[in-house]
């Protein structure tokens, strides 16, 4: 709970509570099997792409190439499926995803230059080359894959949520159960005592671009199991999605802090306004607005809340 | 021997102090000659006065999209919010004009404009949230208004006084030119005097490159970055209405080519991402350089996919050479 509060995780928490309640309550249809599925294919990847968003956060930058990144990956992943074996085709999608974040963080963490600089520049290479590999939507994924990524485990269960949580345990014993964890924290809060500290703040960083590509990679693969397409645009909206997430999660941008659990129910409320204005039986265009009031509001509350407590103990 | 090395590395220095001394506007103004006298040896017929104009009218059309962008930037600010902004103004202008008039339509637009900047830098000054968050959900939330307040989504209708000075063929010397380039070159010029010349002007940079300063010597740092924001969403507000001119259409996702656009002109016209330096000529010869790449992609019938590949290398040559310049 400490680390939760510290982690700035407590109001995108209770953002989730309230939005879920309300959500169950004008459409309690969403714990029938069908459309329990539906609502995890639509915030798994972006689940994902957000957890990448949020490791290159947590060391003080940020990646405007991850919407290009996840395009690539996808499209090399959809197009590997028609030639190769299905392991095969993962690894393609992943070493795509990682070759671009290899490039990236050797750019930041050795050529020391500013990570949004680095990869808006990126996002134009990679969008490119992602364009080259496939110029309209196809690929050949199957429905077995469907069923693998995106179907129904066990009654209840999608498959998706299985893949997510599978991502969400690995990374947080990797960030919290390592040194290579502890060292990415460190770096966001304190690059300098990090380096007097003996830590090789450079390889950390770099290590930070490559993690967060492969998790951006997998949001790919699922995202192309659950519309059983490849599409060399279908990372454009998550670039600024994946930052709204994690600016709702909590997370500081000038790094050092930010929670796994509320990226994911950030993730879950800002994917699911779509839907839930859908059933209320309004129109879907206000889901626009109201993620921009959710995300203003969870994060500029308790910005006010502060100021007006300080304001309160001067007078 | 020694003596002679010194004296040469002596000589070295000078000249690489001279060559600091030179205005970083120059550079990408360089860089746009270099590339055209490439186009002419590639395609000596390119050297030509039509071809200059069409490259530059175009670059001209994303430097008015980046004007705004450059003057957040350098009070050490971004505008993701670019894109709908964009949008949002070209298509209310349109529903106006048609009540109102096409020049009360275009005030209405920038008026808009600049009421959506500054609730942006309300939000950045006051509430402490960083510009990259809170103009991502301005983009997004105005998104959300342009899809539900313009039924149709899609506009043609444009009124001729715009078209006029935007589209309209002046001549100058002999030469037909798009009546934008002299708009632009206008706008550019009452731009670059009040960032040098006005004591507002002037504090963007303190505040951009050293806002803590700034408030201790008594700026009024939030309401100069307020200020910013809002001039800056007047003028994108005003490049929207150009840009529906010139091209003739708009659409709820016209502004999308914007996003990266204007930040990658700003960039390579020399601005630092992190505030404190910037000019808008240098924007404009940021967008003519983008501009030469285009129209040289255009010739070598590598397509407009190619074209973002070298957008993307030139951006990232561009700001290795400025940092490690500035790192020396």
């Amino acid at each position: 709970m400490t680390r939760l509060r510290r982690e700035g995780a407590v109001p995108p928490i209770a953002a989730f509570i309230v939005f879920l309640t309300a959500y169950i309550i004008i459409n309690p249809g969403l714990l029938t099997r069908f459309q329990l599925q539906t609502a995890a294919n639509l915030v798994v990847p972006l689940a994902l792409v957000a957890l990448g968003q949020l490791i290159i956060v947590l060391v003080g930058g940020i990646d405007i190439s991850i919407g290009a990144i996840m395009g690539l990956s996808n499209v090399v992943f959809a197009t590997a499926m028609a030639l190769l074996p299905v392991p095969l085709a993962i690894l393609a999608g992943i070493g795509a995803g990682l070759a671009c974040g290899l490039l990236n963080g050797f750019l930041v963490a050795y050529g020391r230059l500013p990570a949004i600089a680095v990869t808006l520049a990126s996002a134009f290479i990679f969008g490119s080359i992602s364009r080259e590999v496939m110029d309209r939507p196809g690929g050949g994924i199957t429905t077995d894959f469907y069923l693998a990524t995106s179907g129904e485990l066990l009654m209840f269960l999608p498959a998706s949520i299985l893949w997510l949580s599978l991502a969400a345990v690995g990374l947080w014993l990797l960030l919290h159960r390592t040194a290579f964890g502890r060292h990415i924290y460190g770096v966001g809060s304190n690059a300098e005592s990090v380096r007097a500290a003996g830590i090789n703040a450079r390889a950390t960083t770099l290590g930070a671009f490559m993690l967060s590509s492969i998790l951006v990679s997998f949001g790919a693969i699922m995202l192309a199991g659950s519309t059983l397409t490849g599409d060399p645009r279908s990372g454009d909206p998550y670039l600024l999605t994946s930052i709204a997430v994690v600016a709702l999660a909590g997370a500081s941008f000038s790094g050092g802090r930010g929670s796994i659990i509320g990226t994911i129910l950030a993730a879950c409320t800002l994917g699911l306004v779509g839907s839930l204005l859908f059933f209320a039986g309004v129109n879907s265009y206000w889901q626009y607005v109201i993620a921009a009031l959710i995300v203003i509001s969870v994060v500029g509350i308790p910005v006010i809340v502060r100021q007006v407590a300080a304001a309160g103990r001067r007078a | 021997m020694t003596a002679a090395i010194e004296k040469e590395t002596r000589t070295g220095n000078i000249t690489l102090a001279a060559l600091r001394r030179v205005p970083r506007s120059v550079w990408p103004m360089l860089a746009f000659v270099v590339l055209f006298l490439v186009g002419g040896l590639l395609r000596p017929n390119l050297v030509s006065v039509d071809s200059l104009v069409g490259t530059a009218t175009f670059a001209m059309i994303l430097a008015i999209a980046s004007f705004g962008q450059t003057v957040v930037v350098i009070q050490a600010g971004i505008d993701l919010s670019v894109p709908n902004t964009i949008a949002f103004a070209a298509l209310s202008f349109l529903t106006w004009s048609g009540t109102i008039g096409p020049v009360l339509a275009c005030l209405a637009s920038i008026l808009s404009g600049a009421v959506i900047g500054s609730i942006n830098g309300t939000i950045v000054a006051k509430l402490g949230l960083t510009p990259i968050v809170t103009t991502i959900a301005m983009n997004g939330l105005l998104f959300g208004v342009v899809l539900l307040s313009f039924k149709n989504s899609e506009l043609t209708d444009i009124p001729e006084f715009l078209t006029a000075i935007t589209a309209g063929k002046v001549e100058v010397f002999g030469t037909s030119i798009a009546a934008v380039l002299p708009l632009g070159l206008v706008l550019l010029l009452v731009l670059q005097l009040i960032l040098s010349y006005t004591g507002w002007g002037r504090s963007l940079f303190v505040v951009g490159s050293a806002s803590e300063t700034a408030r201790l010597a008594g700026l009024p740092v939030d309401r100069i970055r307020i200020s910013a924001y809002a001039l800056n969403g007047a003028l994108v507000a005003f490049a929207g209405v150009v840009i529906v001119g010139f091209y003739g259409q708009a659409f709820a996702t016209m502004g999308a080519p914007y996003l990266l656009g204007s930040v990658a002109a700003v960039v390579v016209g020399g601005s630092t991402i992190f505030g404190g330096r910037g000019s808008v000529v240098g924007t404009l010869g940021g967008a003519l350089v983008l501009g030469q790449v285009a129209t040289l992609v255009n010739i070598a019938n590598l397509g407009s996919n190619i074209q973002q590949l070298f957008y993307g290398v030139i951006v990232l040559l561009v700001v290795a050479l400025y940092s490690r310049r500035t790192r020396e």
